[in-house]
């Protein structure tokens, strides 16, 4: 390559005009060279090791200036936020109830094994958040309350389990997408239920299939930015896999904005699968509903079961749970005995 | 006060490594650990330089400023210290740095980083001065005995100087003095001369 | 002070109730006077009883599609967690230091690391499921659910003090095995030993009876 193009180099230089005397203040150029602007010009160093030619990595002070002035701040507020809305929320409106109250006659909704992927991942997200959240908030927050001893224990502790548990998210993240994508593709009629502000607002009742719009949403904001964040996370949590600090960086922005954003929208989820709609926590826990809940919230999907004939009675439900027909509680105390 | 610096002049610095190698020695820094490295732009061109680059004991430091744990503190004489026994090892002052000086302790895939350890000035950590546990966390406080950083000491063209920031601004605009103000002083450059 | 305690009476404390009340526990169960059977033998008790102890690591053909859960997710658990606990550098360290005073090759990091993540997601989803499932709810015990925390605790605290880096994190890990040594020997946790001689008994009991089970 050099080879061949030697001749026209020769060439080239004979054409050219020279000028007498050419020099750029060589003291200036040197400093160019060190503060490397444009990220070029990277030098070599005996010491060997990712970036060690770089003499001045002048995105390290950006990136930390935007994680201690903008993204703790704004971040906190937003969770602060959401906490805020969501009592405000209960407050106002308090826990919506089905319409013509429950009738005790069930339909199946989720297997053992869905029920098991969901609390899976609840469980490892909700350890990675409040991981997270100390890294992130405990310095303006937590620090000064226990002192820097503990806190610093703390946040050992929160490092080591946040990084620990990051794979865990990956993988029951993946159990997720492969078990509840069928249900979730958007269809037909999930449209309806966003004009109609999916029921929450006014008085009006939002169609939906097995999952409806909003649910599906959040489906895949949790996939999606799930996703992102496992792999900025991974890249994050392995420094020696040879990536430099510009994309340690870059990781460290996308893995707390997402995760930020997925938390927040997250307490508004917990709110609804629990408090904040009347008959909606039972799917999750015994993985069957009744089917008036199922009416109310996702009446395509009723109206297939009342078809098909899917709903069983009261009686068989309670047996479905281990429970005499009629009792109200499991007799938990008579088995542990 | 004191405010200390370090001070490379790049036009004397001849990339021998002696600094490299005289801190590791004397303040037996793990493996993987290099608490100065000296790096070369241009290598093998016209107007190769090198320069000797450590902590520079930022007035503002980003490392401070970032640290999720406030492990960091400046010392009276201007010195950027870190409190190890604080410390999680969670890498974001490497990331601010813009000079790349925190270091960790080389791991293998997965493993959480430990402890960070960068260039102390020679001055020890929190510990009470002189003590087994200071030296093996942070390696020797020569501070403390009235000596300079091991590194600038023994550099042999007096490249890389240290000590109060006054003294040696005054040294280096001396030399600068001395070389006058010509281009062709500093030695050969970025020059084509014609022809 | 409280770091002598744990370090000091409290861990000989806790492993002297582990190992006498885990003998005498096994020892009541394997010397237990036990109805002699007079039915005439149709078959040898012994090769089936020790037959039975390991057949039954592997379950049913016809029940794996509905067990898949607790099947895949205990074996994770329990092989993580065997491995941590007896390949671990930290733990191989410890035991030689302060129980055997000799010490064997641990496992690298990563595998360590790896074997913790796989006996966390095991035992996160061996309990979620207890607790979603109507008839292992049903059929769980205060002691089952102590159990499943106890040791949840332990692994955390553990993964917590993973960058070995400072005597709290290190004492709350070591305070809370202590405590689980001290429950093991009555509680549901002695099925780590208790499953053999379980097994044995079932085995030997169908043998002789000719029952190919
Ligand atoms: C601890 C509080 C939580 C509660 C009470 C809760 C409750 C629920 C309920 C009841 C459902 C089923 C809704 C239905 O039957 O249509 C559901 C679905 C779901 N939950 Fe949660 N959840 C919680 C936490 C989480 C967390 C932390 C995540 C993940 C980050 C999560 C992700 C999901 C997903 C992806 C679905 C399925 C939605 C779909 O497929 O469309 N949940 N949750
Ligand atoms: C595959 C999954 C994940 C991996 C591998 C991962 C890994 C990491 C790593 C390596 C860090 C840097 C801090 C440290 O070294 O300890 C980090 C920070 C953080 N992560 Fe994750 N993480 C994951 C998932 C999550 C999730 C699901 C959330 C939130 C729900 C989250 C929230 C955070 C937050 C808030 C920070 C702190 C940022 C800061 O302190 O500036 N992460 N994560």
């Amino acid at each position: 390559m050099c080879l061949a193009l030697l001749p026209f180099q020769v060439f080239s230089q004979d054409k050219k005009p020279e000028p007498g005397v050419f020099m750029k203040d060589p003291g200036s150029e040197l400093w160019r060279q060190v503060r490397q602007r444009d990220m070029e010009g990277v030098g070599i160093s005996q010491v060997r090791g990712v970036d060690s030619g770089v003499l001045i990595n002048a995105r390290g002070d950006q990136w930390a200036r935007f994680r201690m002035t903008q993204l703790s701040t704004y971040g906190g507020f937003a969770i602060a936020g959401i906490f805020a809305i969501v009592i405000l929320f209960y407050v106002v409106r308090g826990s919506v109830p089905v319409e013509g109250g429950l009738s005790g006659r069930m339909v199946k909704r989720f297997t053992d094994y869905e029920r098991v992927v969901h609390w899976t991942l609840a469980i490892v997200f909700l350890f990675l958040a409040i991981t997270g959240l100390i890294l992130l908030l405990g310095r303006p927050v937590l620090l000064p309350l226990f002192g820097k001893e503990v806190f610093s224990l703390m946040a050992s502790a929160s490092k080591e389990g946040h990084n620990l548990f990051g794979p865990l998210f990956l993988v029951s993240l993946i159990m997720m997408l492969i078990s509840f994508v069928r249900r979730n593709i958007y269809e037909k009629g999930d449209m309806t239920w966003l004009l109609k502000g999916g029921g929450l607002i006014g008085d009006g009742h939002a169609s939906g299939g097995f999952f409806n719009m909003g649910e599906k949403t959040w489906y895949w904001m949790v996939i999606l930015i799930g996703l992102v964040i496992a792999v900025s996370g991974l890249i994050l949590v392995s420094p020696s896999l040879g990536q430099g600090r510009v994309i340690m960086e870059l990781s460290h922005i996308v893995h707390s904005i997402g995760a930020l954003v997925l938390m927040t929208v997250s307490v508004g989820h917990m709110y609804l699968g629990s408090i904040g709609s009347e008959g909606a926590l039972e799917g999750m826990k015994t993985g069957y509903v009744d089917i008036n809940w199922a009416d109310a919230h996702h009446d395509r999907w009723g109206k297939v079961c009342h078809e098909q004939d899917l709903i069983i009675s009261a009686e068989e439900y309670a047996r479905s749970q281990g429970q005499k027909p009629g009792a109200d509680k499991m007799e938990t105390a008579e088995q542990s005995k | 006060m004191a405010r200390m610096k370090f001070f490379c002049d790049a036009e004397r610095c001849i990339e021998c490594n002696a600094c490299v190698t005289a801190c590791k020695n004397e303040h037996e820094v793990p493996w993987g650990v290099n608490r100065r490295r000296v790096v070369t732009i241009k290598d093998g061109e016209q107007g190769e330089r090198s320069l000797s680059v450590a902590c520079m004991h930022c007035s503002d430091a980003p490392c401070a400023t970032v640290c999720p744990v406030d492990c960091f503190y400046t010392t009276g004489d201007g010195i950027v210290l870190h409190d190890k026994d604080i410390c999680i090892g969670c890498g974001y002052c490497f990331y601010a740095c813009p000079f790349g000086a925190p270091q960790f302790p080389e791991d293998a895939a997965f493993a959480s980083r430990g402890k960070m350890d960068k260039c102390t000035f020679c001055a020890g950590g929190p510990e009470d001065d002189h003590t087994s546990d200071e030296y093996k966390k942070y390696g020797r406080n020569r501070l403390s005995e009235g000596k300079l950083p091991l590194c600038a000491e023994m550099c042999a063209t007096k490249a890389l100087l240290a000590g109060d920031a006054d003294v040696v601004a005054d040294i280096y605009r001396k030399r600068i003095i001395n070389r006058g103000s010509s281009a062709f002083n500093w030695g050969v450059n970025d020059l084509n001369l014609g022809g | 002070m409280i770091e002598n305690l744990i370090d000091g009476p409290l861990w000989y404390f806790s492993l002297a109730v582990f190992v006498i009340g885990v003998v005498w526990r096994l020892g009541s169960i394997i010397f237990a006077s036990r109805k002699q059977d007079l039915s005439v033998a149709r078959g040898a008790a012994g090769p089936a009883a020790i037959k039975t102890v390991f057949s039954r690591f592997v379950p049913h053909k016809e029940i794996v599609s509905q067990i898949t859960v607790p099947f895949v997710a205990g074996y994770m658990f329990h092989l993580g967690l065997f491995a941590l606990l007896f390949f671990a550098a930290p733990h191989v360290a410890f035991l030689e230091e302060n129980l055997l005073g000799f010490g064997w090759t641990p496992m690298p990091h990563w595998a360590f690391i790896v074997a913790s993540q796989l006996a966390f997601l095991g035992l996160i989803m061996l309990w979620v499921r207890r607790m979603v499932n109507p008839v292992s709810r049903l059929i769980s015990t205060w002691d089952d659910h102590v159990a499943a925390i106890l040791t949840f605790v332990v692994m955390l605290t553990g993964c917590f003090a993973l960058l070995e880096g400072s005597t709290g994190l290190r004492l709350l890990h070591r305070f809370s095995v202590e405590l689980w040594l001290i429950y093991f020997p009555f509680s549901a946790l002695m099925h780590t030993f208790t499953f053999i001689p379980s097994r044995a008994f079932t085995g030997a009991w169908f043998g002789r009876r000719g029952i190919d089970a």
